[in-house]
């Protein structure tokens, strides 16, 4: 199992509760935030994000409205909630905490 | 270029087998990103053939997609589990008690709740919980038949000749309605039917059918029958829980395992004929659904 691909599985909620909290933005949106943040790292199927979004929205950590943008397309656009802030806070903290962790554990051993 | 992008959109639908809004939102995201994703190819100089493909690809396969959100939306909430589970607990609760089928008041509680969940469920755009109280109102449909067929010679026929084609049509209008929602929805509705019909038959049918010695025999078999239905329960809160669409599958399967074992000991095969074609009736009503699931699955 490629090791890139778990991480990027296993963190791409917090991902993407951290994008939708900057600003509402919609799926093609994030699939194009998350390339040009990451250098073009985070490479996936853009299909599978749309499953990821519907799951925060059922946890009630984002919702989804529908938009007309000026010319006339609708896209929907998603929000960060109260609880999705919360639950992104402490992801962040326990994802700093343990980034930390591990950059001093590999530190130690590289000297 | 339009062709490829409708027959993606088209397939994602036919593989999503859930409310139809939600589904139609969905689909709606893909479109809406397939139009970007387009708009900026072009930007880049590919043709709109070249970049409509390309857009498609991308995308991924959308029968993952389709079952990725159907495993988002398919888990029920243990609310809803619980709701769906209800009738068949109250049924079971029925039978537990001699004094519950005597008692009118009791009796109508059931009903009206029963009643009442229906109408209430109808108008909150028909959850997945109400299916299962649902197939509680097809069952008069079906006895009332059962019924006419039981009067005296002549008599009983002529007025199977009119009702029975008639209550079919009902029957079958609802469960194609059902189904058109999801194959395996229509097997929850009619689970509750097969238990039912299956103890009905066991008891015997025709003249023997609300005689003194069937009443006995309902009596006698009690505790089976309670664990029939408390078996319902149980499978229903699995459906629901349950996300993968082949774990539903099997859990729809596990009730007329235990009902026909139940039935097969307390009758010792001792079905007349109209019991069984009854049975048969009820297995192939609830069983069809299932296995048309089990092919498109295929």
């Amino acid at each position: 199992m490629n090791y890139g691909r778990e991480l990027l599985k296993g963190n791409t909620d917090s991902l993407l509760l951290c994008l939708i909290s900057r600003e509402p933005t919609y799926g093609y949106q994030i699939v194009k935030e998350l390339e040009t943040r990451s250098d073009g790292y985070f490479q996936f199927k853009e299909g599978t994000l749309y499953p990821a979004l519907h799951r925060l929205e059922r946890d009630n950590l984002i919702t989804g409205k529908w938009q007309i943008l000026p010319n006339g397309q609708q896209r929907r656009y998603y929000y960060i909630t109260e609880k999705g802030q919360q639950v992104l806070a402490n992801r962040l903290a326990t994802w700093q905490d343990f980034a930390s962790a591990v950059t001093s554990v590999i530190q130690t051993e590289t000297t | 270029m339009v062709s490829s992008i409708s027959h993606y959109l088209n397939s994602f639908k036919a593989c999503l087998k859930i409310d139809h809004t939600i589904r139609d939102d969905v689909a709606e995201e893909l479109s809406a990103h397939l139009e970007d994703k387009i708009q900026e190819l072009e930007e880049n100089g590919l043709s709109k053939e070249e970049a409509s493909k390309i857009a498609v690809q991308s995308l991924g396969s959308p029968e993952l997609i389709a079952q990725q959100i159907y495993e988002t939306h398919a888990q029920g909430s243990w609310k809803e589990a619980l709701f769906s589970a209800l009738p068949h607990f109250l049924v079971a609760l029925l039978f537990a008690s001699y004094f519950y089928w005597h008692n009118l008041i009791w009796l109508s509680i059931v009903l009206i709740l029963t009643v009442g969940m229906a109408i209430y469920g109808w108008h909150r755009g028909k959850p997945i919980w109400l299916f299962p109280w649902l197939g509680y109102y097809l069952i008069p449909v079906v006895v009332t038949g059962i019924l006419l067929l039981s009067l005296p010679q002549g008599w009983g026929w002529i007025a199977a000749l009119i009702y029975i084609p008639l209550a079919l049509f009902v029957f079958i209008y609802i469960v194609r309605q059902t189904a058109r929602r999801d194959w395996l929805y229509a097997s929850l509705m009619l689970a509750p039917m097969l238990v039912i019909f299956s103890w009905f038959s066991s008891l015997g049918t025709g003249n023997r059918l609300l005689s003194s010695d069937w009443i006995a025999g309902l009596q006698t078999n009690a505790l089976w029958i309670v664990i029939s239905f408390i078996t319902l329960a149980g499978a229903t809160i699995a459906f629901i829980r349950l996300k993968p669409r082949r774990y539903k599958i099997l859990s729809l399967l596990i009730p007329p395992l235990v009902i026909l074992f139940s039935v097969t000991m307390a009758s010792r095969g001792n079905i007349d004929s109209w019991g069984w074609l009854i049975l048969l009736f009820s297995l192939f009503a609830f069983a069809t659904p299932v296995w048309m699931q089990a092919r498109a699955y295929q």
